[in-house]
């Protein structure tokens, strides 16, 4: 059985109740199983066929992300990715909801930096009004804020939006040009911070050539 | 010729802090003088993105300026050492700069070519835009929907000549399908199939790492997301990865669909449904399509087309010696018409038509089309004349639509339902939330 077949007996037997924990259980621990696999078309196989699985794989992907076999990490990250967008299909706020109630806790301080920047990127896919708080909750780690500014910036609606205008009220300075950013992006009037997008910044140390420059010609012999 | 200034007011304010007082940075006044250069004027240039690409624009520019059209005043690039290279073919009196928004400060440039990763495209075109600089700006337009109409928009605001790089357009023999096409050779076209060999694969991976001492890797990621920097992820291999090159269908796609939706008088129109089926790299960074079959279908009138990797590739005509030789086969497309069908192969620099159009004589009172007279020419008369270029950013951005919403279809699994009207996939609400991407602070449109 693929792990695609698995997917879609999970959802099924899911329906019927009583066997559903286990066909989930069976399904997430063959994707995951595969995930690892050594064989690079098994693991492939295994994260394009990822969506159907659902949320119940979406913690133990997470843990798949931090391993230290490169391949490995990237396929459990992009059967993640599966989930996330497969749960987002029209007609599936059910299971958006239950993938987006896995996603929020790995936001938390204890995960791994690249995890937390991941899930931020994929709540601003999926994420409704439930995620606002968690995201901006991100806002003060520095190494991750620019992510959830704009993992705010790109979730609809006033919860967001409030976000913004509160982070704005908090930031540090070196962080209150991002958030007016995000600000104006949503239609909001930022005064007195002004757009930087035009400001030239960065110098080269290149120098323009002057005919000096020219290599004397080399006169062949013989 | 004014001096470039190397660290500008706006530029002290904003890294002395300054900035958090000041309402507005951006002064109207860094706009460029109303009004057209005129017929005879010389047009002051920069390039901005030196490597691949760009050194053959800087290089092409040369060409124009040993004929007084052009005189190219500023190169720039993120990195030293394709800086230093472009300083020496460029010559004396020309500025290099890393940053480019110290080329559009200049009031002395009038135009600038941007051939730099496909991700920075928009961005600096509209800034170029709102500076008042016309544009070149290399294929596709855009990575994202909401993309394009920012380009759009401030094109159109500014009234600014943009012309995009599918010089496909502009090759001689596309003119000759394009009449051919035109006048009803092979009867109402109802289909066009693209074909195009698979994207490579990246068989030896590698972990992230620092970026090499010469290259801002900041400045090169622009306004995407930060990720660190890794040897697969950068110069022409960009190319492979979704969020930056889209793959071979945002590259060559951008090329031979722009054919077909000009040959089709299908410019200003757009697909209903887009359906994509792709395989993936089965390992390494690279995450565009391998294989990839789209389908577009449009309505009123209803024709389909279809882009396809690698498709059913037709073997290259045999051409006599001192016919154009055709240099790139794996690619081009197919068109079905009600009395018969056409073959071109390439669709950019080199674009060649099957002999049967090039043999074809116009009858008494065929319809004429435009023939332009090279792609950089075009862009020059649509600068001093105000004319449409022949790849106006309308058409362009209807192009590198196609091309987004291919990959879209593909990222999500399913098919989408689209008003083009509207720009919106409809029922879709995740899918529409896909049509733009926040960007990275400062570097936004």
């Amino acid at each position: 059985m693929s792990v695609s077949d698995l997917g879609r007996t999970a959802v099924a037997v899911a329906a019927t109740g009583a066997t559903a924990g286990a066909a989930e259980n069976k399904a997430v621990d063959e994707l995951i199983a595969h995930v690892r696999d050594e064989s690079d078309t098994v693991r492939t196989d295994a994260w394009r066929n990822a969506g159907e699985v659902g949320a119940p794989a979406v913690t133990p992907l997470a843990a798949v992300m931090a391993n230290e076999a490169l391949e490995v990490a990237r396929a459990a990250k992009r059967a993640l990715w599966q989930i996330v967008r497969h749960s987002g299909r029209p007609g599936a706020d059910v299971e958006r909801k239950a993938v987006i109630a896995e996603l929020i806790p790995l936001l938390a301080d204890e995960q791994p930096g690249p995890v937390r920047r991941e899930v931020l990127w994929m709540l601003s896919e999926i994420g409704g009004g439930e995620s606002v708080e968690p995201i901006a909750s991100v806002l003060s780690n520095k190494e991750l804020r620019e992510d959830a500014r704009m993992a705010l910036e790109r979730i609809p609606g006033e919860a967001s939006l409030d976000a913004l205008e509160a982070a704005l009220e908090a930031a540090p300075d070196d962080f209150k040009l991002n958030l007016a950013q995000s600000l104006r992006q949503r239609g909001v009037e930022v005064p007195g911070l002004p757009c930087v997008k035009l400001a030239p910044t960065k110098q080269t140390k290149v120098t323009p050539w002057t005919p000096a420059d020219a290599q004397p010609e080399t006169t062949a012999k013989g | 010729m004014k001096q470039p200034i190397q660290l500008s007011r706006r530029a002290f304010l904003a890294t002395a802090g300054g900035a958090i007082s000041v309402p507005y940075l951006i002064p109207g006044g860094v706009r460029a003088a109303e009004g057209k250069p005129g017929a005879n004027e010389r047009l002051t240039i920069a390039v901005i993105g030196v490597g691949g690409m760009g050194g053959h624009h800087l290089r092409d520019l040369k060409r124009f300026q040993r004929s007084g059209e052009v005189h190219v005043a500023a190169v720039c690039d993120v990195d030293e050492e394709r800086l230093a290279s472009a300083v020496k073919t460029a010559g004396a009196g020309v500025d290099p700069y890393r940053d480019y928004r110290y080329i559009l400060e200049r009031d002395d440039i009038d135009a600038v070519v941007i051939a730099t990763p496909d991700h920075w495209h928009a961005v600096q075109t509209v800034h170029a835009c709102e500076c008042g600089k016309h544009v070149y700006v290399e294929k596709p337009a855009c990575c994202t929907i909401e993309e394009g109409q920012a380009m759009i928009a401030a094109a159109q605001s500014n009234k600014m000549s943009v012309q995009v790089g599918s010089q496909g357009r502009s090759q001689h023999e596309a003119y000759l399908a394009h009449r051919y096409l035109a006048n009803g050779a092979i009867g109402k076209v109802h289909t066009v199939t693209c074909f195009h060999y698979p994207s490579p694969t990246d068989d030896n991976p590698v972990p992230d790492s620092d970026p090499p001492a010469e290259l801002d890797w900041d400045l090169w990621l622009g306004p995407l997301r930060w990720r660190p920097y890794n040897k697969r992820y950068c110069h022409g291999v960009f190319r492979w990865l979704m969020e930056s090159g889209g793959g071979q269908i945002r590259d060559r796609g951008a090329h031979v669909m722009s054919c077909a939706m000009y040959w089709m008088n299908a410019d200003g129109t757009a697909p209903v449904t887009i359906e994509t089926t792709g395989t993936s790299p089965t390992k390494g960074l690279w995450d565009s399509c391998v294989n990839m079959n789209v389908t577009y279908t449009f309505k009123n009138p209803d024709w389909t087309l279809t882009w396809n990797q690698p498709g059913e590739p037709v073997p290259q005509e045999e051409r006599t010696e001192g016919e154009p030789q055709i240099s790139r086969p794996g690619y081009g497309a197919v068109y079905h018409g009600d009395n018969g069908t056409f073959v071109h192969w390439g669709g950019d620099g080199g674009t060649w038509a099957e002999r049967k159009c090039r043999e074809w004589t116009p009858p008494a009172g065929a319809i004429e089309v435009y023939e332009s007279p090279g792609h950089k020419e075009d862009w020059f008369n649509g600068i001093k004349t105000g004319a449409k270029t022949i790849m106006n950013i309308e058409a362009a951005v209807g192009v590198a639509d196609l091309c987004n919403l291919g990959n879209l279809s593909y990222i999500l699994g399913r098919k989408l339902n689209w008003d083009g009207a509207q720009r919106r996939v409809i029922g879709d609400e995740a899918a529409n939330r896909m049509l733009g991407r926040p960007q990275r602070h400062p570097y936004h449109s």
